[in-house]
């Protein structure tokens, strides 16, 4: 049986561990707020832009020959995007987009499609690597924290891999945020982008059609050409944000787990020590018995 | 009698959320082709925004204005409502001229490299801090 000092030497460190863990699922719980609120801060600037899109899309003669619309003809290279964290210790939160970004790979891979990378975030770009597979980019240093600047360097990174038909679709592979417990992995292919983005209901038509004509400046053409990447920029800041919270939440979750299962073997190794305890006082009080009695027998 | 001064609402709206929301006489916002003035009852209109300053008039007559750097965006005027949705809005005030000046340096060295092939870093997204550090400098500057 191992001496009281030794299960005393392991419940310090239990002790310590669960002391991390703590303070982490606090910091995580604390930054998971802030980036629920920021989610909640995008809506306005996202729905504008869209109503500002069908609004200039009505006015346009044509929304043809716009690169970020236009499909390829041929579907031969597709480019993938999981939204990775920049650490660890965060649950299924990585494991899971990667598992299923690789079997998204190896869908298409099976179609006879070349799949291009582009890694968000370390513990992604570091999967990756390992795999020996090659990055046509790589972004790292602000997934827990994400800035609109960091989702403009990646919306055009893949603009240009798709205007440049190095790719003909761009999939975004992301956690959802549903709640502490829950990130739902998502797929969501962001280029090309669809038409119904540019499409108006009646009511629409119908306030324009009392509203008069808008002034364009410049034409409403150009300002589309703008307006599309744009989007792009706005999706992925999203999806950046989502996945903020998603690692944020996750890792709160797991760090409570922790903290839960080293309480409860700080519990049963304290029993275990009690019982060594007892028993090296009672060999002792034995000890000294048979000690007297050989004394005095 | 006083001339009743007709205002208007406007929204300056970025990413992180409006940096402004109320009535107000007038806007100023720098259009791709050169700066917009709208008063209320403008026309409606939609326009490209550069980054640059925009300044939101709430009153004339007791020159109440507030200076924003804006970056680029997009504009728009439909029936007394305004909105200006633009990347980043830093009211004038608040600008750190200091980190403004830091930002422009740093992204200017990260450029050289990026020119002189010793660095893959993102040009496009080095170009566009250098114009909004520029900009931050230029809006600051004249305060």
């Amino acid at each position: 049986m191992a001496t009281v000092q030794d299960i005393k030497r392991r419940v310090r460190s239990i002790r310590n561990t669960r002391k991390i863990t703590r303070a982490l699922e606090l910091v995580a719980a604390a930054k998971l707020k802030r980036a629920q609120s920021r989610i909640e801060d995008m809506r306005p600037y996202a729905d504008r832009m869209l109503e500002l899109m069908a609004g200039t899309a009505r006015a346009s003669s044509s929304v043809r020959g716009l690169p970020l619309l236009q499909t390829h003809e041929q579907e031969q290279a597709v480019a993938i995007v999981p939204l990775t964290g920049d650490r660890g210790l965060a649950g299924a939160f990585n494991s899971q987009i990667l598992r299923r970004a690789l079997a998204l790979e190896r869908t298409l891979r099976g179609e006879g499609k070349q799949v291009r990378w582009v890694g968000v975030g370390r513990r992604g770009v570091g999967s990756l690597r390992f795999r020996r597979l090659e990055l046509a980019a790589e972004f790292t240093g602000f997934t827990d924290q994400p800035r609109y600047a960091d989702a403009q360097a990646i919306a055009h990174r893949v603009a240009e891999l798709y205007t440049e038909a190095e790719v003909d679709r761009v999939i975004l592979v992301y956690n959802h945020f549903e709640s502490a417990l829950v990130q739902q992995v998502t797929v969501q292919q962001i280029l090309p982008l669809s038409e119904d983005l540019l499409e108006s209901n009646a009511e629409e038509r119908q306030d324009d059609a009392m509203r008069g004509d808008f002034i364009f400046e410049p034409e409403p053409e150009q300002i589309l050409e703008r307006l599309l990447p744009v989007y792009l920029e706005t999706e992925l800041y999203r999806a950046l944000l989502e996945s903020a919270a998603s690692e944020h939440g996750a890792r709160m979750t797991a760090m409570r787990n922790a903290s839960r299962n080293a309480g409860e073997l700080i519990d049963t190794l304290t029993l275990a020590m009690n019982r060594a305890r007892q028993a090296e006082i009672t060999q002792e009080i034995l000890e000294v018995v048979a000690g007297a009695d050989a004394q005095t027998g | 009698m006083a001339d009743e001064t007709h205002k208007f609402d406007l929204s300056l709206v970025t990413p992180d959320g409006p940096a402004f929301e109320g009535e107000v006489e007038m806007i100023v916002v720098p259009g791709a082709a050169g700066e917009i003035g709208v008063l209320a009852r403008h026309a409606p209109l939609i326009a490209t925004l550069k980054a640059g300053s925009t300044r939101v008039y709430l009153n004339r007559d007791t020159d109440d204005v507030r200076e924003y750097a804006t970056g680029a965006g997009f504009f728009k005027v439909e029936q007394d409502r305004v909105i200006a949705l633009v990347d980043d809005a830093v009211p004038a005030n608040e600008i750190d001229q200091g980190r403004a000046r830091e930002q422009l340096e740093t992204a200017q060295r990260e450029l050289e490299l990026v020119e002189r092939g010793e660095s893959n870093a993102d040009r496009w997204q080095l170009e566009q801090r250098i114009r909004h550090a520029e900009n931050q400098l230029a809006v600051s500057g004249r305060n």
